[in-house]
């Protein structure tokens, strides 16, 4: 069911981004990015991420709607657009999965520009693919 | 292979090297690559004359008798006619020398340089516009029933600005060297042009590094919102409506379009339907007078532009005060503060001035979209 709805979730976003346009020429992270953390047996392999920028520090959420998980620490370092992202969420039994995503951004002068890295909790890791809706 | 034969083959290879030419609307350094410079002499097979630029075509011999047919990349004809050329200035069957930088990606393409006619050895199709004569004795600023300066047409003659003695943005007194598309002689430079947050450093320099081959404002054809409106080459009119306290601003490069500036005291929210939360090329234009000078305050702004040529980047946080005086008929002095805190430390300024082009309308030019 979560997943049915983490899907139902990324296909009313995409819909609603697709008919307003989605350049963006500021901030490398704004946006809604959309992929998968591979193996993640907790939330499921697909994930949705919402990233804002304030002007000093990156915010944001994974799987709004769904599992909810506001990110605690995030960072860009533009030497190499390295992205680290943090964010804490639970499992089914309510016990703590703590997030950590580290990757890069590529093609970064595009609007679907991509992050690529890996994930890891301490239930598991894998592989973090998404690309910006 | 029959004569027949070889020119079908030559119609085709020009008729798509012809589609090629004609969907790179672009800043010219990040199609051509300086370094990679080539002379050649040919025969003219074609002149293409329209938007974004024009093109020759060029039938080359090559040592073994092998023909090549390549595309001389011009300027705008908006730019060529400024300087007095028409389409006919080559014909088919003129034999021609040409000079310049190669397309950056191998094909037979060059930027023509230096263009000239073998058999005159008269250089053909080269941008020499001086810009309008402006008389010795400056002539007095026009002004309308109210005594505030006119910022438009005085005399229904029609006319517009355009000419800015500056087409890139840097923060006043920087004095980095970059050409006129703002493509940096020296990378290094780059933490001078303005006071970068790093990511917003990080990308400048990114676009920088790709020559600006990635600019919405040529590949999209978007909005040259910002201070863009007032580098671009085929200018700008500002048309007052004192009855309605607005100022049309008809924006003659890019895509051609206008906006709007409100002088009714209004609030810079909700002026597009009341949707207050939707930002827009332009933004959310308001103005005032203070003496002779009319300071525009804009909010409002969407990231899906470049503010300026050069590719400094900005976020939805950008807020623009701009000083508009007209100290003599001829001049428009043009003053900006640029205060985006989702993209540099501080508030910074910069500022030119544009030439009045009286007499004529805005020229016809259409950005063409390079993507669809």
């Amino acid at each position: 069911m979560r997943r049915l709805l983490l899907k139902f979730a990324a296909a009313s976003l995409l819909a609603g981004l697709a008919a307003a346009g989605s350049a963006q020429e500021g901030h490398p992270l704004k946006g809604s990015w959309l992929g998968e953390w591979t193996g993640n047996s907790v939330h499921g392999d697909n994930i949705l991420l919402i990233l804002d920028w304030d002007g000093k520090a990156i915010t944001g959420m994974i799987n709004p709607g769904t599992d909810n998980m506001a990110l605690t620490k995030a960072s860009l370092e533009p030497n190499g657009w390295v992205v680290h992202l943090e964010a804490e969420g639970k499992d089914k039994d309510g016990s703590a999965v703590r997030y950590v995503i580290e990757g890069k951004i590529e093609n970064l002068e595009l609007p679907n520009r991509s992050i690529n890295g890996t994930w890891s909790s301490n239930k598991g890791r894998g592989k973090f693919t998404a690309s910006r809706q | 292979m029959n004569v027949r034969a070889s020119i079908k083959v030559c119609v085709a290879l020009g008729a798509a090297l012809c589609v090629a030419a004609a969907a790179a609307h672009h800043a010219i350094e990040a199609k051509f690559d300086y370094a990679k410079r080539l002379s050649l002499r040919g025969i003219v097979t074609g002149v293409d004359w329209r938007n974004p630029h024009a093109h020759v075509f060029v039938n080359v011999t090559r040592d073994g008798g092998a023909i090549e047919n390549w595309a001389v990349e011009l300027e705008s004809t908006v730019l060529l006619r400024r300087s007095g050329w028409q389409h006919d200035a080559l014909k088919p069957g003129d034999a021609i020398e040409v000079n310049g930088p190669t397309a950056r990606d191998g094909s037979r393409q060059v930027w023509g340089e230096r263009v000239v006619a073998t058999a005159t050895q008269r250089q053909v199709y080269n941008v020499v516009d001086p810009g309008p004569s402006v008389p010795q004795a400056p002539r007095p600023t026009p002004r309308g029933a109210d005594g505030k300066p006119l910022l438009g047409v005085a005399d229904g003659s029609g006319g517009y600005w355009a000419y800015p003695t500056s087409t890139v943005l840097m923060q006043a007194g920087a004095n980095v060297p970059m050409n006129a598309d703002g493509i940096l002689a020296r990378l290094a430079d780059a933490p001078r042009v303005a006071p970068f947050q790093p990511w917003a450093l990080g990308l400048y320099r990114h676009r920088q590094e790709r020559h600006l081959a990635d600019d919405p404002g040529y590949l999209n054809c978007k909005n040259p919102g910002g201070v863009r409106q007032f580098q671009t080459p085929y200018g700008v009119q500002l048309i007052q409506d004192p009855g309605r306290q607005r100022i049309f601003v008809l924006v003659g490069g890019g895509n051609r379009n206008y906006h709007i500036i409100y002088m009714d005291g209004r609030s810079q929210q909700g002026q597009v339907q009341g949707d207050d939360d939707n930002p827009l090329y332009y933004g959310r234009g308001v103005a005032h007078w203070e003496g002779d000078t009319l300071v525009v305050s804009t909010t409002g702004f969407n990231e899906d532009f470049w503010f300026t040529n050069g590719g400094l980047p900005h976020t939805d946080k950008l807020s623009l005060v701009e000083r508009f005086s007209r100290p003599d008929y001829d001049t428009l002095r043009y003053e900006v503060t640029i205060d985006d805190p989702g993209a540099y430390t501080k508030p910074w300024s910069s500022g030119w001035e544009l030439k009045w082009v009286g007499g004529e309308d805005l020229p016809v030019y259409f950005c063409q979209d390079n993507r669809s």
